[in-house]
């Protein structure tokens, strides 16, 4: 699939903001095998006095920018053109969790897409007694079944519900409430699979939206999603799965981050000199394209 | 068991090893198996028992007075809060002999190089992992493991520069590695402290002994950061948490005794990929950070976000080179627990030997053969978390000793072990030596551990001789941490032979240069002006209150008319004169003691103790002093504790730009004061007395009496407090020294151009210049009050941003 993406966010800041610093993490990255960036634009209003582009340890790329001078609001606007293309999920292959555990161990890297930096507990998802406990029941013959089970029981178990939560939420207060949004079920899976002894990190991106029969398509309506990628043995890899639609990652998922959690892909961070609130406002379109032919 | 043997042939008249009874098993440093004196000790102790023990309690009085003196303090941390408890020197020395430290010295130096090399690799190429040595789920569930910093070089080219290693000495007389600590060690300005102090005791001994000397490990390390700052044209800076910090006596002490600069995160931004820091003269870049605070605190925007205490943008700078960490950001990884399982292999990989000083035994529960040696031998295990960066004998909430488990914790661990054995370690349970202190006139043993420094200087690694031992305070060996009780000693390694004796002062054939001026810290100018309001505010309401309180005590009626209009008058500023000893004054004087301890490494130890001095005075007055007399009396000796203090600042403060700002906050206070204190006590509806009231708030009766042959009216207090540039108590002359001291800050908006402030001053001045006292209506004074308020933001604007 073909898609044009657009995002915009705005900050308003009650008291004007004297300089300030952020990373902004929303140009979408081409990943192999997954997906292709065509082209890719970011920029920012007021223009930042200063401004460099990298790409972090798990290769999401950051945007650094920082203001000198005062201003009471920012703007983003980011526009992608992506072409995404899964493989058709194969033959389920993979081991079962203690077999997994051998693959893991023989894997003697570093390397940012290795599983070993997807174990350990991390901030949003810290291992839980009670998550894990939920997530055993889910342990199947094989590390995708098991992902699959437990992806399917949270999709059905929990409530999406966008007022429960925030985005500071840890994946034990949202298991608690039994709701909260795609990063909340997102964090459990994640919380869950580690409890168990498998590796599983976060995914940011955007999710195409289908409009009702009949409907059109509404402006700005899409959103930021989040779902989980799933470390299945050496031969499987990475499998990617979204607890919030109980499915795997489809070709209407687009992929901007990968980190252990949350906090790894944030779309901005940074820190503000203002006495006041800010209130944050996003917009999203991921409008499919259809090329003519000629 | 032959000990005590020696009391018999050593006749003294105070046998200081009369009750010293060593552990058995347990290496004492002191005495040998048979509790004979080992030969390093021998003429020290003779020493100590000439004294005798009249003359020793007041020697050791006298390092304690010191450390008092010296204001030197530690934070600790219980169930009442953070509180500042004064240092707990044990006052004998732990003594070495210098070849058995030369061992130690390569030991470490040894470790310290496969340190560097180990840290190089886990950030860069991986080797270790890639061949099996190092386990990489171990490194990537580290909070130490910081992935923002994977792949980059350290700017100076090395990680580290600056290490300490905790040793201890098990009973086979070999000395291991307790600890390691490369993040961010602590402790070696105490270590002088301890050596300063222990020489007031014991000056004569010392002297006498060849004990080798530590300034010269200062004088090197600082050399070593100087030179690679001037590589690359910044400054060097030692960066804090800040005043809450439970070391932050010694990171003030040792920017003042190395002359650099001691900055907090919130001095530092990032501009165009360079660190900087705000000074009172613009953004001056900085090279290089010998960093007091943790790496996950650096920076708000790539570690931990919630860091209240970091510096947004610096692991960017850091990234691109633009400075250099001393240690690099990512170096606490070493101090993991774990990591010494690891050592003995890493060794043999990298540099092809083995460990000279090994480590406690430690096994990883990660690996299989570990994880089933730890659980047959728990009894002779410490249990603790495998990522902890702690100390063993400091964790005692999460680090067990095998054998004192009981049955079902035993059980508990055994099955957490079993399910999560890459989150724990054992480690050999460990018995430390023991070393002798002075308890009610006699040598007792205490366990020990000592701590070593380490730092990197052009020509490699150099080993502090000397250091600093934590002894126990009581025989328990896990008492020995000083958040638990324990004690510091100093350590002294002496030679046989005479030592080089080294300062910190520049040697005859040393070039040196001068500091480059108006480096001062924004935020340290902004406290020094604070520091100056709040002295200048205090005295101005300890003035008025004692003016007060004398007519109380006198007066008939206290709700006599001036009585009341100055009860009035003081009210809306917090002041309630019910009380003797108003908390709004107390608040103020300890708004002092704030400013000035944010910046402690800028302030002599006396002006410090005299304004803690100050402060215990007035918090002690006000549980004891009533109303009146008694009030008046200790209005007085606030006043000239006030007096003392002022004058230390004045007359032994070097006029670099930090004394300006504290001389402008004073002037700028005082002229605030009197200007509002004028407008009501010479306003037209003022009651009887006001006048010479004020005169006496002014401090300038003796001087009216003289100049004017006429009582007090309201012209010539005026021309006395507000025209007259000779009175030190004038608003004329507050606003000339104002005018002089603005005049030579450092430049805004380009050399030659008069900042806002100066222009603002100057105009002030004049107008006042050529006023006559007629034109000081009530109104016009309270005028005057908001202009001078008014610099202050100017100066704030310009200054302080």
């Amino acid at each position: 699939m073909l898609y044009d993406i657009r995002l915009k966010l705005r900050y308003d800041y009650d008291a004007a903001a004297g300089g300030g610093r952020h990373q902004v993490r929303v140009l979408p990255p081409t990943v192999s095998g997954v997906q292709r960036v065509i082209a890719a634009s970011l920029s920012f209003a007021p223009a930042p006095s200063e401004r460099s582009d990298f790409s972090d340890f798990f290769g999401n790329n950051v945007t650094s920018i920082a203001f000198r001078d005062v201003h009471d609001a920012l703007d983003i606007r980011m526009s992608a053109r992506v072409a995404v293309s899964r493989p058709e999920p194969g033959l389920d292959v993979s081991p079962d969790i203690r077999r997994l555990r051998e693959e893991l161990d023989a894997v003697r890297s570093l390397s940012p897409d290795t599983p070993h930096h997807f174990l350990a507990a991390s901030d949003h998802a810290g291992i839980d007694a009670a998550i894990t406990a939920y997530a055993r029941s889910s342990a199947g013959n094989s590390a995708v079944s098991t992902a699959m089970d437990l992806c399917n029981r949270i999709y059905r178990d929990f409530t999406y519900d966008g007022e429960a939560t925030t985005v500071q939420t840890r994946a034990s207060d949202a298991f608690d409430l039994k709701r909260g949004v795609c990063q909340d079920f997102s964090h459990i899976m994640i919380a869950g699979l580690r409890g168990l002894g498998v590796p599983a990190g976060y995914v940011s991106g955007f999710l195409r939206t289908i409009p009702p029969r009949g409907k059109p398509r509404l402006e700005g309506a899409d959103a930021m999603h989040a779902w989980v990628k799933v470390w299945c043995g050496r031969d499987t890899g990475w499998q990617e799965f979204d607890p919030t639609n109980g499915m795997r990652a489809s070709n209407d998922h687009i992929t901007v981050g990968h980190g252990r959690d949350y906090s790894d892909v944030a779309p901005i961070v940074g820190v503000l000199k203002t006495t006041g609130g800010q209130v944050g406002e996003q917009a999203v379109d991921v409008i499919p394209v259809v090329l003519e032919k000629a | 068991m032959a000990k005590g043997n020696h009391k018999k042939i050593r006749g003294r008249s105070h046998n200081l090893l009369e009750h010293y009874q060593p552990i058995d098993g347990v290496v004492d440093e002191m005495v040998d198996a048979s509790g004979n004196p080992r030969p390093v000790w021998k003429d020290f102790i003779e020493a100590l028992e000439e004294l005798g023990p009249e003359k020793l309690a007041q020697r050791f009085a006298r390092a304690d007075q010191y450390l008092r003196d010296a204001g030197v303090y530690y934070r600790v941390y219980d169930k009442a809060g953070a509180n500042e408890r004064e240092w707990p020197l044990a006052h004998v020395p732990l003594l070495i002999e210098d070849q058995e430290w030369a061992a130690i010295s390569a030991g470490l130096v040894q470790r310290a190089e496969l340190f560097e090399e180990t840290i190089a690799d886990i950030y860069g190429p991986n080797r270790l992992v890639e061949k099996g040595i190092l386990p990489p789920g171990l490194i990537a569930a580290s909070p130490e493991y910081l992935r923002p910093v994977v792949g980059t070089r350290p700017a100076s080219g090395h990680f580290l520069h600056f290490c300490a290693f905790e040793l201890g000495r098990g009973p086979d007389g070999r000395w291991w590695v307790l600890g390691d600590r490369t993040q961010a060690p602590s402790g070696a300005g105490f270590a002088l402290e301890n050596r300063v102090a222990t020489t007031r005791a014991l000056s004569d001994i010392y002297g006498e002994m060849h004990v080798h000397r530590l300034a010269g490990f200062f004088r090197r390390f600082r050399d070593a950061l100087n030179g690679m700052a001037k590589v690359s044209g910044g400054r060097v800076a030692i960066l804090t948490p800040g005043p809450l910090n439970e070391t932050y006596y010694e990171h003030a002490y040792i920017a003042r005794y190395l002359g650099i600069m001691l900055l907090e995160g919130e001095d530092l931004t990032v501009s165009g990929g360079r660190l900087m820091v705000r000074t009172v003269s613009g953004l001056m870049p900085v090279s290089v950070l010998w960093r007091r605070l943790d790496a996950a605190f650096a920076d708000p925007l790539e570690l931990r976000p919630e860091s209240q205490i970091g510096t947004p943008g610096l692991v960017e700078a850091i990234r691109m080179g633009a400075v250099s960490a001393v240690n690099a950001l990512g170096s606490g990884l070493m101090e993991t627990r774990a990591m010494s399982a690891f050592l003995p292999k890493i060794s043999r990989e990298l540099r092809n030997e083995g460990l000279l000083l090994p480590s406690v035994a430690t096994w990883w529960c990660g690996r299989d053969a570990d994880r089933d040696h730890v659980l047959a031998n728990l009894d002779r295990m410490v249990i603790g978390p495998a990522l902890s960066t702690r100390l063993a004998f400091e964790d005692d909430d999460s680090t067990r000793l095998g054998s004192a488990l009981v049955a079902g914790e035993r059980a508990e661990l055994i099955a957490r072990i079993e399910r999560d054995g890459g989150g724990f370690v054992g480690q050999e349970a460990v018995t430390l030596s023991t070393t002798p202190v002075y308890v009610g006139g006699w040598l007792e043993p205490r366990p020990a551990a000592l701590r070593v420094y380490l730092a990197r200087t052009a020509e490699g690694w150099t080993v502090m001789p000397g250091g600093f031992a934590r002894v126990g305070f009581s025989l328990d060996p896990t008492a020995i941490a000083m958040q638990r009780g324990g004690q510091a000693a100093d350590v002294w390694v002496v030679s046989d032979r005479p030592v080089e004796r080294e300062t910190l002062l520049p040697q005859e054939h040393d070039t040196f240069t001068r500091t480059l001026p108006g480096s001062l810290p924004s935020r340290a100018a902004e406290n020094l002006t604070w520091l100056g309001r709040y002295i200048e505010r205090s005295e101005d309401t300890v003035r008025i209150l004692r003016a007060y309180h004398v007519r109380l005590a006198e007066a008939s009626d206290p709700d006599m008319p001036l009585l009341a209009d100055i009860r009035d008058y003081l009210e809306p500023f917090g002041i309630d004169v019910e009380t003797a000893i108003p908390p709004g004054l107390i608040g103020t004087l300890d708004s002092a003691v704030y400013s000035a301890g944010q910046i402690r490494d800028r302030f002599s130890p006396d002006g410090w103790l005299a304004l803690k001095d100050l402060s215990k005075t007035i918090h002690q007055f006000a549980t004891t002093v009533a109303p009146g007399d008694d009030a008046t009396r200790a209005m007085t000796v606030i006043l000239r504790k006030l007096a003392g203090f002022s004058g230390l600042l004045h007359e032994n403060m070097y006029r670099f730009t930090g004394w300006r700002f504290l001389e402008i906050g004073r002037r700028l206070e005082r002229g605030i004061q009197i200007a509002r204190t004028l407008a009501r006590l010479t306003r037209a509806a003022a009651p009887d007395g006001a006048l010479d009231m004020m005169l006496e708030i002014g401090d300038s009766v003796m001087t009216h009496r003289r100049q004017y042959p006429v009582q007090a009216g309201r012209r010539t207090v005026i021309d006395l407090l507000v025209l007259d540039p000779l009175n030190p108590r004038s608003i004329l002359f507050q606003l000339e020294r104002l005018k002089a001291e603005i005049a030579l800050l450092p430049a805004v908006g380009g050399e030659g151009h008069m900042s806002p402030a100066a222009k603002e001053i100057l105009q002030l001045n004049t107008a006042i210049a050529i006023k006559e006292p007629s034109d000081m209506t009530a109104p016009a004074l309270a005028d005057l009050a908001n202009e001078i308020g008014g610099l202050y933001n100017s100066l704030a604007k310009s200054y302080f941003g």
